[in-house]
């Protein structure tokens, strides 16, 4: 199973900083996840340095299978005392989880999280921890297992208590309401994406607030265990030439969506498989060169410079066009296991010193890409240079 | 005669030095010369890799006939020479 993480959130109204704080790192040799969303005490920068702290040490903890009690004691012993108020807090809801769905969490302070199998709300076993040293802190721990299609939602309290007050909702959309969002979304869409789900969940949440201003606030992590989208990128001739059927041989049979990038890369798959390269009327869109169309293949780009864009575009935002390098972060972002083909056959005409801009070696490029996607986007990567 | 093919080289190469300069010829093209020229980008025409120590990109091909450090000007030539206008 491939675990879709993600998380959205917005700031509590008028503050220029996130006061909850979400965590996530892949272990991919030993297929496991672990995610960590905590909300700070107060709103702000204050609130961002508590929650900050206390996920990204409890990270640390789960990671390293410390003890729970012992490890939320560690860390409200760490957190600096609010001025105000005289205590530090942080609340917070952790899963250490892997692909053939075994989950681990421990909840202190947020609202409890909610499982969904087929629409329906799954109601877990858990055992309560009290810490001897914080008689307030009572933590909650599961252990389950879940199935494939089953997701797992957690969120801040700002979602739960979005509209509090208000004409509509005096005590607010409560875990209730939440369901209820999530289980009318989820009729309608069953495959949708952690990312997506998020956002939604988030979006509701706002347009629930008076004036559409959230008061605290506001997280949504999202958990879901699916079989994973599989894509392969070929890019870049093999080094040695003879190697070029068995390469399109491999990259045929290969079960998922298929992208290539790279117009050499692209000529000998077209010799090999005998699959003539359809190309549009258009030489350059957003100063990319425009895509070309095989049959059988996804997308197909120009190679190094489509790469740099998209790196690019990964790293900060997205474009605003419809270039190559747009098409090409949204075949990526679709996946959740990319394979890349790397081959190390050089242009030496890329190196020519006079060209007006400087192009990067191709394996640098894709080991940037890979480790971005990894990082920043949770993707499983994989490179094989040929 | 047929139809007279226009390949302009979308490679790396090609485009960094000059192709992306060349979508006036999918306009101009068809506006004077009608289903006689086709013009299209290709994926890479391979010859920067043959060339390179001259570094002659970008490159367009007009039917089997090489343009290098291909312009607007250089490729609507090399069409009027195959039709046998000049």
């Amino acid at each position: 199973m491939f675990i879709d993480v993600d998380c959205s959130q917005l700031k509590k109204y008028n503050q220029n900083a996130y006061g909850d704080y979400f965590v996530s790192k892949r272990y991919p040799d030993e297929g496991r996840l672990i995610a960590v969303l905590s909300d700070g005490l107060g709103s702000g920068i204050k609130a961002n340095i508590l929650s900050c702290m206390t996920a990204t040490m409890l990270l640390k903890f789960v990671e390293c299978e410390v003890n729970i009690k012992k490890a939320a004691e560690i860390i409200m012993n760490s957190l600096p005392v609010c001025k105000v108020r005289k205590i530090s807090y942080s609340t917070f809801s952790a899963i250490d989880c892997d692909d053939d769905g075994n989950v681990k969490i421990v909840e202190e302070g947020n609202p409890e999280f909610v499982w969904v199998r087929n629409n329906e709300i799954m109601v877990p076993e858990f055992q309560e921890v009290v810490s001897k040293e914080f008689a307030n802190r009572k933590m909650k721990t599961y252990k389950f297992k879940v199935e494939k299609g089953d997701r797992l939602i957690f969120c801040s309290d700002g979602v739960t208590q979005a509209g509090l007050g208000g004409p509509r909702l005096r005590l607010g959309l409560r875990r209730e309401g939440l369901i209820e969002i999530l289980k009318d979304k989820l009729s309608k869409d069953n495959k949708i994406s952690s990312s997506e789900l998020s956002k939604y969940i988030v979006k509701q949440a706002k347009n629930i607030e008076i004036d559409g201003k959230p008061k605290d606030d506001v997280s949504a992590m999202v958990l879901y265990f699916r079989e994973p989208r599989q894509s392969l990128i070929f890019t870049g001739p093999p080094y040695h030439q003879e190697k070029d059927p068995e390469y399109s041989r491999i990259f045929d049979n290969f079960r998922g969506k298929k992208a290539i990038c790279g117009g050499t890369t692209a000529n000998l798959v077209s010799r090999e498989l005998s699959r003539p390269i359809a190309t549009e009327t258009t030489i350059s869109i957003g100063n990319l060169p425009s895509c070309s169309h095989m049959e059988g293949v996804d997308l197909v780009t120009e190679g190094i410079l489509t790469l740099t864009k998209t790196l690019e575009y990964l790293d900060t935002e997205i474009g605003n066009n419809e270039n190559a390098g747009v098409k090409l972060v949204k075949f990526l972002l679709d996946s959740d296991c990319i394979n890349f083909m790397v081959g190390a056959k050089l242009n030496q005409a890329h190196y020519d010193p006079n060209l007006p801009i400087e192009i990067e070696i191709r394996k640098n490029i894709i080991k940037k890409m890979a480790k971005v996607l990894e990082d920043k986007y949770f993707k499983k990567v994989s490179i094989q240079y040929m | 005669m047929g139809k007279i093919n226009v390949k302009v080289c979308l490679g790396t190469t090609c485009f960094v030095m000059g192709s992306s300069n060349l979508q006036e010829l999918i306009e101009t093209v068809p506006a004077k010369y009608g289903e006689a020229v086709e013009v299209l980008g290709v994926p890479c025409l391979g010859l920067c890799s043959i060339d390179w120590e001259y570094s002659r990109a970008p490159y367009v091909k007009v039917d089997n006939d090489v343009v290098y450090e291909a312009t607007v000007e250089k490729v609507l030539s090399a069409i009027e020479r195959k039709l046998g206008n000049e």
